[in-house]
């Protein structure tokens, strides 16, 4: 997740209605996919209770730079897939948006930013694992590449959108916003390599989770418990 | 809760407020609350003064209160908010063209000043966000937890209707879990303070929250299929129209803004 959500009220009306449609077109684009295909009961299962433990993990408070938190995109988008993560994002963000974190009137926005994370991550990884890369270098690069690109996404999204009340002109707002997706890249690495570290450990108790079965018997103990 | 973060609202506290609290806002319809969070939503995207924001803002603080939620709590909340206003706001004080508010600083960048349009744009964006921030607390916390699944039920769309229903009943058993293993942690003398030294702990813990959400939904999938689901969780609750008052009330509020919207700001003739 790109820990600082788009804040409501940031854009102006115009960016409001596109960042909204372009949300909806995503969403109802997956949303096709997943009834195209038929949905199986622990798919939906499984979207529902790693939305639960996404919104649930951003409760902890890493003690970084001050405390930051973390929804886990780039993991949800490993374990559930692009499309089931895509949607994750969306309810994640509902419920964020819920308890005063992230925008009602953005949603559209942060869904786009948070499903690109999910959905980056999880080919990164699928395309590393093919690459032979061991599971924890793969998992934090991963969701390294996951959650910069909605880093720069998020940056895009405001400098298209301008900042609702400012005459700055965009070339300046670039500037401006440059500290924001700066400050998000730092935090997508630290994610990210926790991530890579929370893959490791899945893969050592569960490597069927994250499609390393085959790897399972020749891969070395983490050393990590639950 | 002393393990988790005090700045992101506990899921569990709004919930339990919202069930066992009487105030004026708990006996106002779900469907109101969910229309004048769209109203506000609009009004804070269009309006273009300072003086109308704060005035919502100070309404909307005003209804928070008259609902006896906990104002002490609000500030710590505020955090996440406020880290979007200043990391936008804070390099558009600076950058903002107009009227230096103290004079320049030379930096090696060059000549560094606050100016007033920059400060008037970080209240601005300050206001915008926290009004609707406030109300959607408040609204969280007033609306009981079956009619937040009944509109929830309503509002969305096959599948998305079934994940966020199974994420709002499970996201309580999960954050249980994951204060669990925090607590167990620090039982065992672990030591939390620093990230990078306790980084494999910090995986256990998250990996583990995560693993006892899968198999958690795998237990389910049996359990719901022996119940028979097909796609659908059905809802007992039930929430009826919003009362003609607070029909009109909602209805007046979008009449408002979007009349102000159209004569004051995009200057539509009449």
């Amino acid at each position: 997740m790109a820990h600082i959500h788009l804040g409501e009220g940031s854009f102006p009306l115009w960016a409001l209605v596109l960042w909204t449609t372009l949300g909806v077109a995503l969403v109802s684009a997956v949303v096709y996919r997943i009834r195209k295909g038929g949905i199986e009961t622990h798919q939906v299962a499984l979207a529902g209770i790693g939305a639960a433990a996404s919104f649930a993990v951003f409760q902890l408070n890493i003690p970084v730079w001050g405390g930051i938190h973390m929804n886990l995109t780039g993991l949800v988008g490993v374990l559930a897939g692009p499309l089931l993560g895509a949607l994750i994002a969306l309810v994640v963000n509902i419920f964020s948006a819920a308890l005063g974190h992230g925008a009602v009137g953005l949603l559209g926005a942060n869904t786009l930013v948070n499903a690109t994370e999910a959905v980056v991550a999880y080919y990164a990884f699928k395309t590393l694992l093919r690459m032979d890369w061991d599971v924890f270098p793969a998992g934090a690069s991963a969701a390294t590449l996951g959650l910069s690109a909605g880093a720069v996404l998020m940056g895009v999204i405001i400098v298209v959108s301008g900042v609702n009340g400012s005459a700055l002109p965009r070339g300046d707002l670039a500037v401006a916003v440059a500290g924001l997706v700066g400050l998000n890249l730092g935090v997508a690495v630290i994610e990210g390599v926790l991530t890579g570290f929370v893959v490791q450990f899945l893969a050592s108790v569960r490597p069927d989770l994250v499609g390393v079965t085959d790897r399972a018997a020749r891969g070395e103990s983490t050393g990590v418990t639950a | 809760m002393t393990t988790l973060s005090n700045h992101v609202p506990d899921p569990r506290l709004v919930t339990a407020v919202a069930e066992h609290g009487d105030g004026p806002l708990h006996r106002v319809n779900p469907w109101t609350k969910v229309g004048t969070v769209g109203a506000l939503v609009l009004a804070v995207t269009v309006f273009d003064r300072l003086v109308l924001l704060a005035g919502l803002y100070v309404a909307v603080l005003v209804v928070y209160g008259s609902a006896g939620l906990p104002y002490r709590r609000l500030l710590g909340w505020y955090t996440l908010p406020l880290l979007f206003v200043v990391s936008v706001a804070g390099p558009l004080a600076f950058l903002e063209p107009g009227t230096p508010v103290w004079g320049a600083v030379s930096t090696p960048l060059g000549e560094l000043s606050v100016t007033w349009a920059g400060l008037v744009l970080f209240a601005e964006l300050g206001c915008r966000s926290l009004t609707v921030v406030t109300f959607a607390l408040a609204a969280s916390m007033t609306t009981r937890y079956t009619h937040v699944a009944y509109v929830l039920g309503r509002l969305l769309p096959r599948p998305i209707d079934q994940i966020a229903l199974l994420t709002y009943r499970f996201t309580f058993v999960v954050l249980e879990t994951l204060e669990d293993l925090v607590t167990a942690a620090l039982a065992r003398g672990a030591n939390l303070s620093e990230f990078w030294a306790n980084r494999r702990l910090y995986a256990r813990i998250l990996g583990t929250t995560m693993l006892s959400a899968i198999e958690r939904s795998e237990r389910l999938v049996k359990s719901m299929e022996a119940r028979g689901y097909d796609g659908d969780i059905t809802l007992y609750g039930d929430v009826p129209r919003p009362p003609a008052l607070e029909l009109a009330v909602v209805v007046g509020s979008y009449v408002l803004v979007v009349g102000y919207a159209a004569v004051a700001v995009y200057e539509v003739g009449l």
